[in-house]
């Protein structure tokens, strides 16, 4: 798509060439160029400490991941737990994230000050979130169990059954995002003219009609970014889990799992030994994974854009 | 304002490049201070750094920095300059330091889960790896390992004949802490069996008040709680490991099975509801407030539970996971804390020099008392509460099965003796069902490693 | 917008909905920080007993324990001082890769492009990019954490979509008044397309604050260290004493908060005034 360039002729043309490259060595030298090494990383038994002997084991460390005896079984089950996770945080969180952002849209009075309120953990960070909702769901007397001691039921939250620490886990992730989906709505939502809305509702269309038909086609590329990141977000967050529940069985996601193993962290010993070759390979598993459903997704959402919006 | 915007910008970027290069050229990097010759002794007049690393431990913590102030009176040229880390980012902090050449002295713990000739196919612990790239320093032939009981230098700090790291002291991790003044209002003598801790247990439970309590939230306190439980049916657990390795113990055998049993009864009904919810280093402020009899944990925790609650009265006991008042005598634990130095440190002299005053002996009487852990130099004795609560046991002091246990490869997550699997802190409620996985989980790793 | 024919307006129940479906998720949001502020305010012992009540007297000395232990203006200024610059260098760069990419001035432009999607995807880069770091002597070294933080392919993603949106006449226009490429994109793209900045500068400098496990690693030197980092050490000796915590965790929430309330009105500015434009 090179259209014609205005600003000059000649040498004059490899301009843009010149100060594009400050930002794309920069992310060569650090992102890209060190990823790609990491996968080289997975073909060896790499512990990551200088000077330690580094051997070449071809496939060996994605076997162990993969096949070997029970460990791989629990890879996968973090693998099945990861895909979950994902469901319910993108789905949720689209939805309420839709919600709000229609609903705070209407420019009513004060709703700025949602806006603000729901962004607001966004920028808090994973740590002070985490301490939030420790402090709120605090079991002994925290307001949570409060309110559910006046309901008759309990419940350990992070502390509890796998189940119920995974769910927390889930609805802190959820609230900590959800503002991220509501503001790139929100700027969606912008570009729709009122006169549209004004048609429509001149043609005596309902709310509900009218979101189907006016807001919801016209948000689509909103709707994509956010799809997008979220599931990719989603497949990759861990730092939750370590601030709220630490590396518990049956609760752990892929992520979790592959620092853990790469950190000597799976087992109460602060001894263990470092396995950065074969965490390099359990990441790439796991890229592959983002990859797969991310391209996937990218395509679906890419054609849907194209039929909706031509 | 908009045209001010792109400027602001720029001079705002400009700004912070200079003060970040300022920041940086003020504040030495330490490789600038080393001496021109590497590891020379210390002229009197030459500015030394000594970088050191220690993890969170508040008490520990506090020490160290009045130790740093009077060995920097003592050494005047010297800077020590001490990190704290999180327990949990020790090790990877630690070798990225190393890896760096950032760092003189480190803080390790004393070693273990060495591979054994029986293991087929495990990877090294990360200390024997460290050694083995050689970034730890040899100090075989130093004057102060002569103030350490040789086993404790044997034990903690020797990899293949060498010398590489001074041990500060052992902890027990299989005790109880039992409040006093509960016991006497209740009638309860001290449990010197399990059926007596059971029955301590459930007098308290129709007096209301929560038999025992642990930092479940953290998930360890919990299993390393019942430390005392495997002990009493496995008391030597060197062989309890080789045993595990070679098929001849399975954790769903006979005697393991006795074993589960009572860790349910642990589990569920000694350990209070709320334990999940409470973090490890909050624990000892839950039970120094006097609201549960018991306390879980490891010897670690006297000198928090004293400054929570001074008059608080406390007492220690082996946990009396048997029947038999005489096998619930020993104290199962391992080497905490100890020091080592970096190889390729510059500052080596200086660093040995700061090892030698802390293993001198009246300093390290001070450490004792100050962390509490059981002396690893004759002479020292702990003189605190804690100390006098462990002595008829210490004699009996063994080395845990944490220190010993190495997973085979392929085993699976489940593959460990923790008490912490079963609900409310984990998903398990039948002992056998429970026992049949953890065997499970371990035998696919031994089959995988023929 | 409604408009209404009678004489007495009738009840909007959308409106009332509206409002009462945000105000349940405004508890949700402010319930948690409001026990945060709370228990800041408690004693230890108050604070065992009932978590949940409310704190009877103004316990100040929570926040003068939390401000010096935790160091915090040193650890503020740090953090003030690498979000800024790396924001900044990652900003000017990323405008002169989406621009020449969005125009289709260069050649392959896509395939840069989806360069830059891939890094979405990526896997953790953690371990060559210490070694690399250590190589080049940078560890250890505010300067080097600051590069650590000068490329963010979403921000490239979203500069590029939204410089598409301003129209190549001007391009254009300018060229024919004798501007050049730098001149243009400094003068004339820059202000046009601040909203995106706005946003991109924004997430980035947020994923700068909030960064964890890289200072953990690279900046080992107390003096270098991020506010994030400050309050993993304060919470590891605090971590059970909530009061202590708790005013710890707001006060370094309330910067946070300042900025972001001053930056927000611009970027909602800039987003609006992006609506209109549309």
């Amino acid at each position: 798509m090179r259209t014609g360039y205005h600003f000059g002729s000649g040498w004059g043309r490899y301009i843009p060439y010149l100060f594009l490259i400050p930002g794309l060595l920069l992310y060569l030298l650090i992102a890209l160029g060190p990823s790609v090494a990491t996968s080289v990383f997975s073909f060896t038994d790499a512990t990551g400490i200088r000077g330690a002997p580094i051997n070449w084991i071809g496939l060996e460390n994605y076997r162990e991941f993969l096949f070997l005896g029970r460990a791989s079984q629990d890879n996968y089950a973090a693998l099945g737990r990861t895909l979950v996770f994902c469901f319910f945080v993108t789905t949720i969180q689209f939805g309420l994230g839709l919600l709000v952002a229609v609903l705070v849209n209407q420019r009513l009075r004060g709703t700025s000050i949602f806006r603000t309120l729901f962004f607001l953990p966004v920028i808090l960070g994973a740590v002070i979130q985490g301490l939030i909702w420790s402090l709120f769901l605090y079991p002994l007397g925290g307001p949570m169990a409060r309110i559910l001691e006046f309901f008759g039921t309990s419940s350990q939250f992070f502390g509890g059954p796998p189940p119920e620490a995974f769910a927390s886990v889930i609805f802190v992730q959820i609230w900590a995002n959800m503002g991220f989906t509501m503001v790139i709505f929100l700027a969606g939502l912008q570009t729709i003219p009122d006169d549209l809305y004004e048609a429509a509702r001149i043609d005596g269309a309902s709310s509900w009609q009218v979101f189907s038909n006016v807001t919801w086609p016209l948000l689509t590329p909103s709707v994509n970014t956010n799809i997008l990141l979220n599931i990719i977000g989603s497949l990759q967050a861990w730092q939750l889990f370590l601030v709220l529940i630490g590396y518990r069985n049956g609760t752990q996601v892929l992520g979790y799992l592959i620092y853990a193993q790469g950190f000597g962290q799976t087992s109460g010993s602060v001894t263990s030994s470092f396995r950065q070759g074969y965490a390099a390979a359990a990441s790439i598993v796991l890229f592959l994974l983002v990859l797969v459903l991310g391209i996937t997704t990218q395509n679906i959402l890419r054609r849907r854009e194209e039929r909706i919006l031509g | 304002m908009r045209k001010m915007f792109l400027p602001v910008l720029l001079i705002l970027v400009l700004l912070s490049l200079v003060l970040s290069a300022c920041a940086s050229s003020a504040t030495p990097a330490p490789a600038d201070t080393q001496a021109p010759a590497e590891g020379g002794a210390p002229a009197a007049d030459e500015k030394v750094t000594l970088r050191v690393l220690v993890h969170q431990n508040p008490p520990m913590v506090e020490f160290m920095e009045a130790f740093n102030q009077k060995f920097q009176e003592k050494y005047p040229n010297v800077t020590v300059d001490m990190s704290v880390v999180n327990a949990n980012d020790l090790s990877t902090v630690t070798q990225t330091r190393l890896t760096a050449n950032d760092v003189d002295v480190v803080d390790v713990f004393g070693f273990a889960n060495a591979a054994r000739p029986y293991m087929k196919n495990v990877d090294p612990p990360n200390w024997q790896t460290l050694i083995e790239a050689g970034y730890l320093l040899d100090l075989s032939d130093q004057p102060f390992l002569a103030n350490y009981y040789p086993a404790s230098i044997e034990d903690a700090g020797t990899y293949d004949g060498k010398v590489y790291q001074i041990n500060g002291g052992t902890v027990s991790y299989s005790g109880i802490y039992y409040n006093k003044d509960l016991f006497a209002q209740n009638n309860v003598d001290v449990p010197t069996t399990w059926s007596e801790l059971v029955a301590a247990c459930e007098t308290f439970a129709a007096a209301d008040i929560p038999c025992m309590t642990a930092g479940g939230k953290d998930g360890w306190p919990i299993f390393v709680g019942a430390y005392g439980l495997i002990g009493s049916i496995y008391p030597d657990q060197a062989a309890l490991v080789e045993g595990l390795w070679n098929g001849s113990i399975k954790w769903n055998d006979a005697k393991s099975m006795e074993m589960w049993d009572k860790m349910k009864v642990y589990a569920q009904d000694m350990m209070e509801a709320g334990a999940s919810g409470i973090a490890g280093d909050a624990a000892p402020g839950r039970f120094a407030s006097g609201a549960v009899a018991m306390f879980s944990g490891g010897t670690w925790y006297a000198a928090a539970i004293e400054e929570a609650e001074p008059a608080f009265e406390w007492g220690y006991i082996p946990f009396p996971g048997s029947d038999n008042a005489d096998e619930n005598k020993y104290l199962f634990g391992k080497y905490d804390q100890g020091w080592a130095i970096a190889t390729k440190s510059p500052n080596t002299e200086t660093a040995l020099l700061y090892l030698s005053e802390f293993s001198d002996p009246a300093s390290y009487q001070e450490w004792v008392n100050a962390v509490g852990f059981f002396p690893t130099q004759p002479g020292a004795t702990l003189d605190t509460q804690i100390g006098m609560e462990v002595a008829p046991y210490l004699e009996n002091f063994k080395v845990g099965y944490e220190q010993y246990w190495v997973a085979p490869k392929g085993a699976g997550q489940y593959a460990n003796p923790y008490a912490s699997y079963y609900k409310p802190f984990g998903e398990f409620d039948d002992p056998q069902e429970l026992a049949d996985k953890v065997q499970a989980d371990l035998q696919s790793g031994l089959d995988a490693n023929q | 917008m409604n408009t209404t024919l009678k004489t007495r307006t009738p009840i909007n129940w959308g409106r009332i909905a509206s409002y009462a479906i945000l105000l349940i998720f405004a508890i949700i949001y402010a319930g948690p920080l409001l026990m945060l502020i709370n228990t800041a305010f408690k004693t230890l012992p108050d604070f065992m007993k009932d978590a949940t009540s409310l704190a009877t007297s103004l316990n100040i000395e929570n926040f003068s324990e939390a401000w010096t232990r935790a160091n915090f203006p040193r650890y503020l200024t740090n953090t003030l001082i690498y979000t800024i610059s790396a924001t900044a260098i990652y900003t000017i760069t990323a405008v002169f890769v989406a621009f020449p990419v969005a125009r289709g001035y260069i050649r392959g432009g896509n395939y840069i492009l989806t360069l830059f999607i891939i890094a979405l995807f990526l896997p953790p880069a953690l371990i060559p990019q210490f070694q690399m770091m250590l190589a080049l002597g940078l560890y250890n070294n505010p300067l080097g954490y600051i590069l650590l933080f000068t490329v963010n392919p979403i921000g490239i993603v979203i500069l590029v979509n939204y410089i598409k949106t301003v129209p190549i006449e001007l391009d254009e226009a300018a060229a024919i008044d004798g501007s050049g490429y730098f001149r243009f994109v400094i003068s004339v793209l820059l202000p046009l397309i601040r909203p995106a900045i706005a946003t991109v500068a924004v997430l980035h400098a947020i994923g700068i604050w909030n960064e964890l496990i890289l200072p953990t690693i690279y900046l080992t030197n107390q003096d270098y260290y991020p506010i994030t980092r400050g309050m993993i050490v304060f919470q590891g000796v605090y971590g059970s004493d909530w009061p202590t915590l708790a005013a710890g965790v707001l006060i370094m929430t309330l910067p946070m908060v300042i900025i972001f309330l001053v930056l927000q009105r611009y970027i909602v500015s800039g987003m609006t005034a992006g609506a209109v434009k549309g």
